[in-house]
């Protein structure tokens, strides 16, 4: 029981945790606080399914083709939309819009389409059969996307911190203007992540579908998660995404064992709701 | 002496670990103009901003005209008769000159009556432009008609911050005389960091260094002083 | 002179209140576009309420339907313990603007984007309770054949007469909406929107202006809330969801923010798209996303807002032309 709930609770903390610092790059660079980033979550997840079921992929090909193809359409996005808001005072409550108009828009699109299917989503297992860690099994599947998961985390977090576009991307979160001046190409900056954002919330997605089944609320559900945890890491802060982010999977797995989902949902925005008003800046704020 | 208009007394302001103000100590009477000189970041801004009440400072007591400002909201010290411009320039943009003064009107609680609006637009020389939006004035026409907004009020004392920032060098000369006739209308306290305003207007000086006062005194003393020589004018003013 | 050129508002409104009540006249006999101009009349109160907030005071309350909901909910509850609609009516919408004024409070001290933030946590609160108090709500499936008012007599308030209602309803709200924004208190929820610390600086109590501005937009929410539900006659957490917040936001937005009658026509535009599309109904989300896009993108100060814009661009040019003459 103990293990099992850890390991679900390890599995959602990755999950949470790739989306949420997606989420959060994109604000911490261009202030966009992307509220279709569920919907984004969901689109990846709903790809993958269609390549590896209907066109009959292997899953592990599926999900690079899936991550390949956020690129062309995050480049998309940011050349008919989202460029034109880079100088506009409080952009972040115009792009808060967009996104929610976004969302309606891919709502609509996905209960059309995907909605005439009953059943879960359920994708082909990426690696068949199951491991015993002690006397439980795991699906080997869930753990290979555990593992893709965490090395992707780590990946991020090590380029962020120690390449020369992370040291960029934060000299342009903290103050624009200045990053400018010392020659930092701020729309290059802009543009990439972006496009780096949408692929790492893409890559969440298709892991989730790897790791479990699903429906379409999931992009509701993840919407709120996702904000929840970049609100009260701090938004901007990939330290803080991560850390959130982990927290609420472990919260998530153990909340799981004696309540409804609703109640994680609650307690999440309740949790948003406390940060907002009394420390807006997060907990991690830089 | 009758008790000063302005006394702040060991001001300390932290920001973190940051102190942005290391228990500075200021007052003013009635009638005289302050000046306050320093480098970029020595808290000449964030004194104002705790004096009219937009932070609340750490420690210290601040009183105007006999009463206590602390824990008072900007609005509240407004409407005791303390106000004060911005660095950047600040007039609602999008609304005409006129809408902009009739704002400035509709909460203040001592205002002037119609003949001394129109004295007062006469002074600035805004009386041409009432109909246009405030964001097509010039930078100039923006700052004069900062100072309508607060003189409509009837301020018993007007914190400057910066009023020529951004000017022209004939526009400088221009403001520095309408600043000159201003003292006769209400107390004065201007933040500068160029000495020729406060030279010119000053009838005192308050020296800010990294959050500290380190001198205070007549304008021409206190160019003397050896200390402010070295650490302000040796690097700025040059 | 510019009066003498565009009718003065109160014409305006003389001509909105021939129309509000002439539809339905003329509408008469086919009570299926009766109704759906009784729907865009409500939603003409409920623009008219996100324009004092969104349009003049600079708030994006994304929980404007979850009052309206918490109003219809109450005034259905009162009405089936056996009070009558008209006394239900005021102490619901009076008690929901009451309960979202003291869920807004907190978080009127935020600005913008973390205001609407805020406001969507709430909104999903509030439809999250709507789902989850049963015994309230009769949970997703909602609660239906809700009883009509019924005026003295006994007669039933309903078709056209229910219609005529809501007119003079729409007709009152944009009444009062012209009078406050004409006020005092008008210009300092202007000068709070243009920019909120300077309009404490010039000694405008902004938090109580913005909590009052708040409590009456709430209000304008509330009556549309008591008024729709026995109109539809059927309400459920679907009908005051998030969505709907943001309908009512894109007609004060589409319209034109800020101007009294942009959101009216917003409103008189938009209302009726989901009972025109009613045939392909699943795309309503597809067409209200891509509208909401549109309006950020090419029309952000709406459509009243271009022309305004259009009209006062002159302005400026005209003070350079009487400089220039006077340099001559």
């Amino acid at each position: 029981m103990l293990l099992s709930t850890l390991s679900s609770g390890l599995m959602l903390g990755v999950i949470f945790s790739l989306v949420a610092v997606g989420v959060t790059i994109v604000y911490g660079s261009i202030w966009m606080p992307n509220a279709a980033n569920g919907q984004f979550f969901l689109l990846a997840a709903l790809f993958i399914w269609s390549v590896s079921v209907s066109w009959g992929v292997h899953p592990a090909l599926a999900a690079l083709l899936v991550i390949g193809a956020s690129v062309p359409l995050s480049y998309l996005l940011e050349i008919t939309l989202i460029r034109r808001f880079y100088d506009v005072p409080n952009r972040n409550i115009s792009y808060f819009v967009l996104s929610l108009g976004i969302t309606q828009i891919l709502a609509g699109l996905f209960s059309i389409t995907y909605g005439v299917w009953s059943d879960q989503f359920q994708i082909p297992p990426l690696v068949p059969g199951v491991t015993f860690v002690g006397p439980f099994p795991i699906a080997n599947s869930r753990l290979a996307a555990l593992v893709t998961a965490a090395v992707l985390l780590a990946s991020l977090f090590a380029l962020l911190r120690y390449h020369r576009y992370g040291r960029a991307l934060r000299a342009v979160f903290q103050n624009r203007e200045a990053a400018a001046l010392r020659g930092v190409d701020v729309r290059g900056i802009y543009r990439m992540s972006f496009v780096l954002g949408n692929a790492v919330v893409f890559a969440g997605g298709v892991l989730f579908a790897c790791a479990y089944s699903f429906d379409l609320t999931v992009s509701w559900t993840m919407a709120i998660t996702a904000f929840a945890i970049m609100i009260i890491g701090g938004p901007g802060s990939v330290l803080g995404a991560l850390v959130v982010g982990m927290v609420f999977g472990f919260t998530q797995a153990i909340v799981s064992l004696f309540a409804s989902p609703t109640t994680a949902a609650f307690s999440y925005l309740g949790a948003m709701l406390i940060i907002l008003l009394f420390k807006p800046s997060g907990l991690f704020a830089r | 002496m009758n008790a000063p208009l302005l006394d702040a007394r060991d001001v300390t302001m932290r920001f973190g670990g940051l102190i942005a103000l290391r228990a500075v100590s200021v007052s003013q009477a009635a009638g005289e103009t302050l000046g306050m000189i320093g480098p970029n970041g020595s808290g000449k801004t964030t004194f104002v901003n705790v004096i009219t009440g937009h932070l609340k400072p750490n420690a210290g007591t601040v009183r105007f005209d006999g009463a206590s400002l602390i824990g008072q909201k900007p609005h509240q010290i407004a409407g005791a008769g303390l106000t004060r411009t911005y660095q950047a320039v600040r007039v609602f943009r999008e609304l005409t000159v006129r809408e902009n003064i009739a704002t400035a009107l509709v909460d203040a609680k001592d205002r002037l009556d119609a003949a001394g609006i129109g004295e007062v637009i006469d002074w600035l020389g805004l009386g041409h432009r009432l109909d246009v939006f405030a964001g097509g004035l010039t930078l100039y026409e923006q700052r004069r008609l900062e100072l309508l907004m607060r003189l409509v009020q009837r301020p018993k004392l007007l914190m400057l911050d910066e009023p020529v920032g951004g000017l022209s060098s004939t526009e400088v000369r221009a403001m520095i005389a309408l600043l000159a006739e201003l003292k006769s209308r209400c107390s004065v306290f201007i933040i500068e960091h160029t000495m020729k305003v406060i030279r010119e207007l000053a009838d005192r000086v308050v020296v800010l260094m990294a959050g500290e006062k380190i001198a205070d005194g007549a304008p021409a003393d206190i160019l003397t002083d050896q200390r402010v020589v070295e650490k302000y004018l040796g690097s700025v003013d040059a | 002179m510019k009066d003498r050129l565009f009718a003065s508002r109160w014409t305006k409104l003389a001509l909105f209140a021939a129309l509000a009540v002439g539809a339905p006249l003329v509408l008469s006999d086919n009570r299926y576009f009766a109704f759906i101009a009784g729907i865009t009349l409500i939603h003409i109160v409920w623009a008219s309420g996100m324009n004092l907030l969104y349009g003049y005071t600079g708030l994006m309350p994304l929980m404007f339907a979850g009052i309206a909901g918490i109003s219809a909910y109450i005034v259905v509850g009162l009405t089936g313990t056996g009070w009558t609609f008209w006394l239900a009516m005021p102490v619901g919408a009076l008690a929901s603007s009451v309960v979202g004024m003291l869920l807004g409070l907190p978080a009127l001290r935020l600005k913008g984007f973390y205001f609407t933030l805020c406001s969507l946590v709430i909104q999903t609160v509030i439809t999250l309770a709507f789902v989850y108090f049963v015994t309230l709500t009769n949970g997703d499936t909602g609660i239906s054949q809700i009883p009509l008012p019924t005026l003295p007599g006994g007669v039933s308030l309903q078709g056209l007469g229910y219609d005529l209602v809501l007119a003079g309803l729409a007709v009152a709200g944009i009444f009062i909406l012209i009078r406050l924004t004409d006020s005092d208190f008008g210009r300092r929820l202007v000068a709070i929107r243009e920019d909120d610390a300077l309009a404490e600086t010039l000694g405008i109590n902004v938090t109580r202006q913005k909590m009052t501005a708040f409590f009456i937009g709430s209000m304008y929410a509330s009556i549309g809330g008591a008024f729709y539900a026995p109109y539809v006659g059927f309400i459920s957490p679907r009908s005051f969801d998030v969505l709907i917040s943001l309908n009512v936001w894109l007609m004060v937005a589409f319209g034109g923010r800020g101007t009294i009658w942009g959101p009216v026509i917003g409103a008189t535009l938009l209302a009726p798209v989901p009972f025109l599309l009613q045939d392909y109904y699943t795309i309503k989300d597809v067409v209200y996303g891509l509208l909401i896009i549109g309006v950020i993108v090419l029309l952000p100060a709406g459509i009243a807002g271009g022309i305004k814009r259009k009209r006062t661009s002159a302005l400026p040019a005209t003070a350079t032309a009487v400089g220039t003459e006077k340099a001559r």
